[in-house]
C-alpha cells in the first residue's frame, strides 16, 4: 500500500484559500520555536536569580562549591520531577512521589535489607528501593489506566498508603544506614563532581532521549495531548499510561538511594511534600498540566529556579517564610512570562 | 388552537447571516401563529441550526427584522428571548446532569429567601410542571443523569415552562426517543399548542411532521423557498423536491464504472449492538467506495467505530481480507490495516499541539523505530513524502496541526492511514467544516485512493456527497439498512425519501 | 555541673523546678532495676533525691487513667507514649487506657469525650494544639475527672488540674549558656543555629532563649535557617547553611532528628572546625558525644518522660497524695522540667533514659 501512495499523486486542483499559504518560517524564528525559545522565560528567571546571587551573596554564592551544594540540593527533587514530567505530559498527575520515596527508602535500610547488602553487595538496597518504587509507580498506573480511577484521587490514596507502609515498617524510627561500601560509593566525587548529581544529570539526559527521540516519547506525547486520537490512531494508551507511571516510580526509587546518600538515613518523614516540589517545578518548566506539551529541559531550569532561591536566602540569611512568598512569585511570574512568549511564537508561526 | 383570525405571534422577515465566506442565511421568512405546530424542514447546511440560533439570541442577524407580537424586536441575548417567551430544547440537551431533576428545571431563578434555596418550593413547581407535560412518574429529586434520553427532554421542557414560554423550539426531538416516548411527546405537544403556545417542530421524519405539523416551512441554501405548507396533505414528492436540488454543485470525480465481482476485503456479517444498530451486513470491494446515508441517530457513525473496533459489538463479525479481526480492539483493526477519518477530527484525531509529522507517522511509529528509538530524519521524510503527496498547505511538516485550515487537517488525517498503507479506510463526515474549494480535492482524493485498490466506507450526512461519491449506496433508518444498491440508480430525492419516510417516496 | 545548672536556674528565673522533687517522691519505686524509663531530670538531681522512698508508694485505691498524645511521628513523640506506658505499668494501682495518638484535633477531642463517658479518674493529655484541646479538657474538669495536661499548655486555667511542661526557652538559655562557656571570651565568635519549624511558638521560645543567654556574654547569632524536624530537611538547611558561613565556631540544632540529617551534610561538605549542640537528646546523639569523635560535643535535653510525670501526677492526685518533700498538701499546679546540658563529662548519666530516634 505504501508503494501505491505514490501513484495517488498530486492531483489536486491548484491551491485555493490565501490562509492556506504562510511565509517560510525564518531560521531565528526556527530557533524560538525549539527549546531554548519555548523556555525564554525560564531562562530569563534564571539569569535574573544568578544576578541576584552574585550581588547578595558575592563569592559565597559564586564558588564552585556553593554551585555543587546547589546541584546536590536540587538532584532529588530532580530526579522525581523528570520522572514526574512525563506522567503530566501523558496526561496524568502523580501525588504519592514523596510517599513514594519514603517507603522505598525504609524499606531498603531495614536492618534485613542492610545486612544482605553487607553480606552480598550495597547494590541489594539500591535495587531494593527502585523495585519498591517502581511496584508502586505499577499500582498507581493500574488504578488509573485499568481501574479508570481519576489520577488524582488514586495516587492521593497511594500518598497515605504508602507513608503510612512506610510507618509500620519503620515503626516511625530513623534507620540509620551502616553499609559503608554503600555511603562511600553515592557520598564521592567523579573528577570533582558529586555522584548525586552526576545520577541527576544522567537521568536527566536519559529523560530527554527518551522524550524526544523515542517511539515511546511520541506516544508520551500523543496520549497526553488527545487520548482518543491516540486510541483510534491505533496506540494501546491503558498500557502506555501504566508504563508512565511505572517509569515515574523507578525514579522516585533512585531518588530514595540518593536521599538515602544524602541524610545516611532511611525514614518514613523523608520525601515530605516532594509531590509539591515537583509539580511546581514540572509546571514552571513550561509543562502543560492537562498535558501533550512539555520539555526536560524546562523541568531541569525549573528544579534548579527553585534550589537556587532557596540558596540564595539562605546566603542572605533570610527566613523560611520570605521565601516561600518568593517562591509563589517566582511560579506566577515564570508562567505569565512563558505564556507570553509562547503566544507570541504562535502568532509568528 | 388557530383560530379564525390567527394572531401572528412571531414573524421573521429578510433576515440574513453572513459567516466569513458564507452566507449561512440568505433572506429568511417565517411566520408563526400562536397555538400551532409549525415544521421546518431543510437538509443539512441549508440553515436551519442558524435559524434557530438566531431566534434564541445567540446570533444576531445582519440584515432582516423580527416581529413579536406584532412589536418589532432585538434579541441580543440568549436571556433577551428566554424573557420574551422564546424557549430552545436543544439536540444536545443542555442540563446539568448532576443536578436534581428539580434544580435542573428552576436552574437560573431558583426560587430562595435570604439567600437561601427553598427546596420545598422548587420540588413542588417541578413537581406541578413535570405533570403538566404528562410525565409524573418523574422523580423531582433524581438525578438528571440517570435519567433516559426521553426523560432529560422533558425536564429540559419542564425548565422552559417553568418560565412563562410563547414559543417553543425544538431541535430533532426525536432522534434520541423510541416510538413509544416519541407519541407520548406529542400528546404533551398538543397539551402546549392547546394553551396557546406556539411551537417550531424540526425533524427529518416525515411521517412525524404528518401526524403533529400544522404547516411546514422549507429552508434551501439559507433561503426560504416555500412557506405556509399544510403539513398534512403536502405531497411527499413536492417536500423533497423542494428540498433537492443544490445552487452548489460539487465537481465528483468519475466513478471507476467497474463491476466489484470477486472477493470482498471488507466483510461486515449481522452485527449489532444494544439500542444503536441491528443486524448489520455488507462487504467492500478493494477500489469500492460504499457510502452510508443516515439521520442523525440511525446508527451511522456507531456502525463505523464498531468496525473499527473501537466499540464492542454484541453479536456478528467483522472480517478483513478473509480473517476475522479481533472484536473490540482498535490495534488489531490497525494491524489488519484498518483506518479510520473519525466525525471530530480535533476531538478524535488529531494532536492539535503537535506538528504535521508526528500527526502522521502516529499510526506508524513502529516502521521509524530503530530498537527504542525514532528514526526522526526518516520518519519527517516519509511524512513530507505524504503530505506533499496530498498537497498539504502550507508544505511545512514543522507546523503545529493546529493552525491549519480544516481541509488541510483533513488531509493530515488521510495522510496518517496512507503512511500506513491501510487496505480499508472508514470516513467519518470527511467534508465536515471543510470549506468549497478544497472539499472538491477531498473528492479527488478520496477517488484516488479507491482505484489504487483501497476498499472506502463512507459516512456523510450530506446526501449528494454520498451519492456522488459513492460506488454503491445503503441507507439506514433506526439502526437497520433499509436499502443497499449501486449508487448510479438511487437519486437524491429517493435517498431523503428512504431516510425521512423508509421508503423512495 | 550542679553548680552551673544551678546559675542557669537562677539566672533565668524559672522557678518552679519541682521536677526534681517529683522524681524523689515517685520515681523510686518498686523496681530500680526499671530505672531505664526513669525521668532524665531524675538523674540530673539524682543526689538529691536518692533513697527518698516515701509513703506515696504504697498502693492506694485504683486509678484509671485515659491518656491521650498526638501520632508518634517523631522519636521525641513516641518515647513520650512510651515511657509514659512503662511508668504505668510500674503501678499495681493504675490502669492505662492509651488512645491511638493522632495529630488530627477533631479526632483527639473525641478521644477525650470517650473517656468522660467512661467515667476515668483522671486523663493525661499531650494535646496536638493546645488551644483546641481546652474546651474538652474543661468539660472533663467540669464532669470530676482530673485533668494532667503536658508539653503543650491549654489556653485556660481551668482546663487542667495540673500542668507539666518542658522548658522550650530554657533549652535556648542552656545551649546559649554552653556556647557562652566555649566561646565568651571571643567576641568575633560565628553562632550558627538550625531552628525547628519556624511557625512553631515552641521554635520561637527556644531562638528567644539562645539569643537571650548569648547577649549574656555579648554574641549574637550570625547565621539562623529553619528545618521541619525532618532527617531530610535537616540535611538540606545545613547544606545551605554551611555554604553561607564558610566558617563556623558554635552551631546549635534544635532537634536531634533533623540532627541526624544535619551530621551527613557536615560530613558531606567534610567540615569539622565547629562544636555542634543538639536538642531534646535521642541516644544516638548521646552516643556520638560519648564517642567523641564528630563535631557533636553536647546536646540540651528536652525529657521525654513528662508524660510519665504526668501519669505519677494524676496518680497522686486522684488518690490525694502530695509531693512529700514538700510542705504542700496538694500537688503542685504547674511543673515545668529542666533543660540540661549533656557533656562528654555527664552522658553516661543520661544516656540510659535517652530515646531512640
Amino acid at each position: 500500500m505504501s508503494d501505491s501512495t505514490a501513484t495517488v499523486a498530486a492531483s489536486g486542483p491548484p491551491p485555493v484559500g490565501p490562509d492556506d499559504s504562510a511565509p517560510e518560517v525564518s531560521g531565528l524564528r526556527k530557533v524560538f520555536r525549539g527549546s531554548v525559545g519555548r523556555n525564554l522565560g525560564l531562562v530569563l528567571a534564571l539569569v535574573i536569580l544568578i544576578i541576584v546571587g552574585v550581588v547578595t551573596g558575592g563569592e559565597r554564592f559564586a564558588s564552585v562549591d556553593n554551585t555543587l551544594t546547589i546541584l546536590r540540593l536540587g538532584s532529588v527533587i530532580g530526579v522525581v520531577s523528570i520522572g514526574m514530567t512525563f506522567v503530566i505530559i501523558g496526561g496524568g498527575i502523580d501525588l504519592s512521589v514523596g510517599a513514594n520515596v519514603a517507603l522505598a527508602s525504609v524499606w531498603a535500610t531495614t536492618l534485613a535489607t542492610q545486612t544482605m547488602g553487607e553480606d552480598i553487595h550495597w547494590i541489594i538496597m539500591v535495587g531494593c528501593a527502585i523495585l519498591v518504587a517502581t511496584c508502586v509507580g505499577l499500582v498507581n498506573g493500574m488504578m488509573v489506566a485499568y481501574g479508570k480511577i481519576a489520577p488524582f484521587i488514586a495516587t492521593l490514596a497511594m500518598l497515605a498508603a504508602a507513608r503510612g507502609l512506610a510507618e509500620i515498617i519503620a515503626d516511625r524510627k530513623t534507620q540509620i544506614i551502616t553499609v559503608r561500601g554503600f555511603l562511600d560509593s553515592f557520598g564521592s566525587d567523579v573528577f570533582g563532581i558529586p555522584v548525586l548529581v552526576l545520577i541527576f544529570a544522567v537521568v536527566s539526559v536519559i529523560g530527554w532521549i527518551l522524550l524526544n527521540r523515542t517511539t515511546f516519547g511520541r506516544r508520551t506525547f500523543a496520549v497526553g495531548g488527545n487520548a482518543e486520537a491516540a486510541r483510534l490512531a491505533g496506540i494501546r494508551v491503558k498500557r502506555h499510561t501504566l508504563w508512565l507511571y511505572a517509569l515515574l516510580g523507578s525514579t522516585c526509587g533512585v531518588a530514595a538511594v540518593m536521599i538515602m546518600a544524602r541524610t545516611n538515613t532511611g525514614s518514613s518523614t523523608h520525601g515530605m511534600l516532594y509531590e509539591l516540589d515537583a509539580i511546581a517545578a514540572v509546571v514552571i518548566g513550561g509543562t502543560l498540566l492537562t498535558g501533550g506539551r512539555g520539555t526536560i529541559v524546562g523541568t531541569v531550569i525549573g528544579v534548579l529556579i527553585f534550589t537556587m532561591l532557596n540558596n540564595i536566602f539562605t546566603l542572605n540569611n533570610l527566613s523560611i517564610s520570605a521565601q516561600a512568598i518568593a517562591k509563589g512569585v517566582i511560579i506566577v511570574v515564570a508562567v505569565l512570562l512563558q505564556q507570553r512568549i509562547a503566544d507570541r511564537s504562535r502568532a509568528v508561526t | 388552537m388557530a383560530t379564525a383570525a390567527p394572531t401572528h405571534l412571531m414573524t421573521m422577515t429578510g433576515i440574513v447571516k453572513l459567516f466569513p465566506g458564507v452566507r449561512a442565511l440568505d433572506g429568511v421568512d417565517l411566520d408563526v401563529q400562536a397555538g400551532e405546530v409549525h415544521c421546518l424542514l431543510g437538509q443539512n447546511g441549508a440553515g436551519k441550526s442558524t435559524l434557530i440560533k438566531v431566534l434564541s439570541g445567540a446570533h444576531q442577524p445582519d440584515e432582516g427584522t423580527i416581529h413579536w407580537i406584532g412589536q418589532p424586536v432585538k434579541l441580543p441575548t440568549p436571556m433577551a428571548a428566554i424573557r420574551l417567551g422564546i424557549a430552545t430544547i436543544y439536540q444536545e440537551l443542555d442540563l446539568v446532569n448532576d443536578l436534581t431533576v428539580a434544580e435542573n428545571i428552576t436552574l437560573g431563578h431558583e426560587p430562595s429567601r435570604l439567600g437561601f434555596a427553598e427546596r420545598r418550593t422548587e420540588r413542588t413547581s417541578a413537581v406541578a410542571l413535570l405533570k403538566r407535560l404528562g410525565h409524573p412518574e418523574i422523580s423531582p429529586t433524581s438525578v438528571v443523569g440517570t435519567l433516559p434520553a426521553a426523560g432529560k427532554q422533558i425536564v429540559s421542557m419542564a425548565r422552559a415552562l417553568s418560565r412563562d414560554v410563547k414559543l417553543m423550539i425544538m431541535d430533532e426531538p426525536s432522534a434520541v426517543l423510541d416510538q413509544g416516548e416519541v407519541a407520548r411527546l406529542f400528546e404533551v405537544i398538543r397539551d402546549l399548542t392547546a394553551n396557546g403556545v406556539a411551537v417550531i417542530y424540526i425533524s427529518h421524519r416525515l411521517e412525524e411532521i404528518r401526524a403533529i405539523g400544522d404547516r411546514v416551512t422549507v429552508l434551501k441554501d439559507g433561503r426560504t423557498v416555500a412557506t405556509g405548507l399544510p403539513a398534512k396533505t403536502t405531497p411527499t414528492a413536492d417536500v423533497i423536491r423542494l428540498m433537492t436540488g443544490r445552487n452548489i454543485e460539487y465537481v465528483f470525480p468519475p466513478r471507476s464504472g467497474q463491476a466489484f465481482t470477486g472477493e470482498p476485503l471488507l466483510d461486515v456479517a449481522g452485527i449489532s449492538r444494544a439500542r444503536e444498530f441491528e443486524d448489520i451486513s455488507f462487504s467492500v470491494h478493494p477500489g469500492e467506495v460504499v457510502g452510508l446515508a443516515g439521520l442523525v441517530g440511525s446508527g451511522r457513525s456507531e456502525i463505523l467505530e464498531t468496525v473499527y473496533g473501537a466499540r464492542r459489538y454484541d453479536s456478528g463479525s467483522v472480517s478483513v481480507g478473509g480473517k476475522a479481526l479481533h472484536a473490540g480492539s482498535v490495534p488489531a483493526s490497525v494491524g489488519a490495516g484498518v483506518g479510520l477519518c473519525p466525525e471530530e477530527r480535533k476531538g478524535q484525531a488529531l494532536l492539535l499541539d503537535q506538528s504535521v509529522v508526528s500527526n502522521v507517522t502516529l499510526a506508524s511509529l513502529r516502521r521509524f523505530a530503530l530498537g527504542p528509538f525514532l528514526r526522526r530524519r526518516k520518519e519527517t521524510q516519509a511524512a513530507t513524502r505524504e503530505i506533499e503527496t496530498l498537497d498539504v498547505r502550507p508544505a511545512d511538516p514543522q507546523r503545529d496541526a493546529r493552525t491549519l485550515s480544516g481541509g488541510n487537517q483533513q488531509k493530515v488525517v488521510l495522510a496518517r492511514w496512507l503512511l500506513k498503507g491501510c487496505r480499508v479506510l472508514l470516513l467519518d463526515e470527511p467534508t465536515r467544516g471543510v470549506d468549497v474549494g478544497a472539499r472538491s480535492e477531498l473528492y479527488a482524493l478520496i477517488r484516488e485512493l479507491a482505484s489504487s485498490g483501497v476498499a472506502v466506507l463512507l459516512v456523510s450526512s450530506e446526501v449528494p456527497e454520498v451519492i456522488g461519491l459513492s460506488d454503491r449506496v445503503l441507507v439506514l433508518r433506526d439502526g437497520r439498512i433499509v436499502h443497499d444498491g449501486p449508487a448510479e440508480e438511487i437519486d437524491e430525492s429517493e435517498v431523503l425519501g428512504l431516510v425521512m419516510e423508509g421508503s423512495p417516496r | 555541673m550542679r553548680t552551673r545548672s544551678t546559675r542557669l536556674v537562677t539566672t533565668v528565673g524559672i522557678v518552679v523546678a519541682a521536677s526534681a522533687l517529683i522524681a524523689g517522691c515517685t520515681s523510686n519505686t518498686t523496681s530500680t532495676e526499671t530505672s531505664a524509663a526513669a525521668d532524665a531530670a531524675t538523674t540530673a538531681a539524682s543526689e538529691a533525691a536518692d533513697g527518698a522512698a516515701t509513703a506515696n508508694d504504697t498502693p492506694g485505691e485504683m486509678v484509671r487513667i485515659g491518656f491521650s498524645a498526638p501520632a508518634a511521628d517523631h522519636g521525641w513523640m513516641g518515647a513520650i507514649t512510651k515511657a509514659a506506658q512503662d511508668e504505668a505499668a510500674k503501678f499495681s494501682d493504675v490502669e492505662l487506657i492509651v488512645a491511638e495518638g493522632t495529630n488530627d484535633v477533631n479526632l483527639q477531642i473525641s478521644q477525650i469525650e470517650t473517656f468522660i463517658n467512661d467515667q476515668v479518674d483522671a486523663i493525661v493529655m499531650l494535646p496536638f494544639d493546645g488551644a483546641a484541646l481546652t474546651d474538652v479538657a474543661t468539660k472533663a474538669m467540669e464532669a470530676g475527672i482530673t485533668v494532667i495536661n503536658v508539653d503543650r499548655e491549654f489556653s485556660s486555667p481551668f482546663a487542667a488540674r495540673s500542668t507539666i511542661l518542658g522548658d522550650n526557652y530554657g533549652m535556648g538559655v542552656s545551649a546559649g549558656t554552653y556556647m557562652c562557656e566555649l566561646f565568651g571570651d571571643n567576641p568575633d565568635a560565628i553562632i550558627a543555629e538550625i531552628a525547628g519549624i519556624d511557625s512553631l511558638p515552641l521554635t520561637q521560645d527556644r531562638s528567644k532563649g539562645f539569643a537571650d543567654a548569648l547577649a549574656g556574654c555579648g554574641l549574637t547569632v550570625s547565621n539562623r535557617v529553619a528545618a521541619e524536624f525532618t532527617v531530610e530537611s535537616g540535611e538540606k538547611a545545613a547544606a545551605n547553611l554551611l555554604q553561607a558561613a564558610p566558617k563556623i565556631d558554635g552551631l546549635w540544632n534544635h532537634d536531634d532528628d533533623q540532627g541526624v540529617g544535619v551530621m551527613a551534610a557536615i560530613e558531606a561538605a567534610g567540615r569539622d572546625e565547629f562544636v555542634m549542640v543538639g536538642g531534646a537528646g535521642s541516644a544516638n546523639v548521646m552516643r556520638a558525644i560519648q564517642a567523641d569523635d564528630t563535631v557533636l560535643k553536647a546536646t540540651v535535653i528536652y525529657p521525654s518522660t513528662q508524660a510519665a510525670d504526668g501519669i505519677d501526677l494524676a496518680r497522686m492526685i486522684v488518690q490525694g497524695k502530695a509531693l512529700s518533700d514538700l510542705v504542700e498538701i496538694e500537688a503542685p499546679r504547674k511543673v515545668m522540667l529542666y533543660a540540661p546540658v549533656v557533656t562528654k563529662e555527664n552522658v553516661d548519666q543520661y544516656l540510659p533514659t535517652a530515646f531512640e530516634s
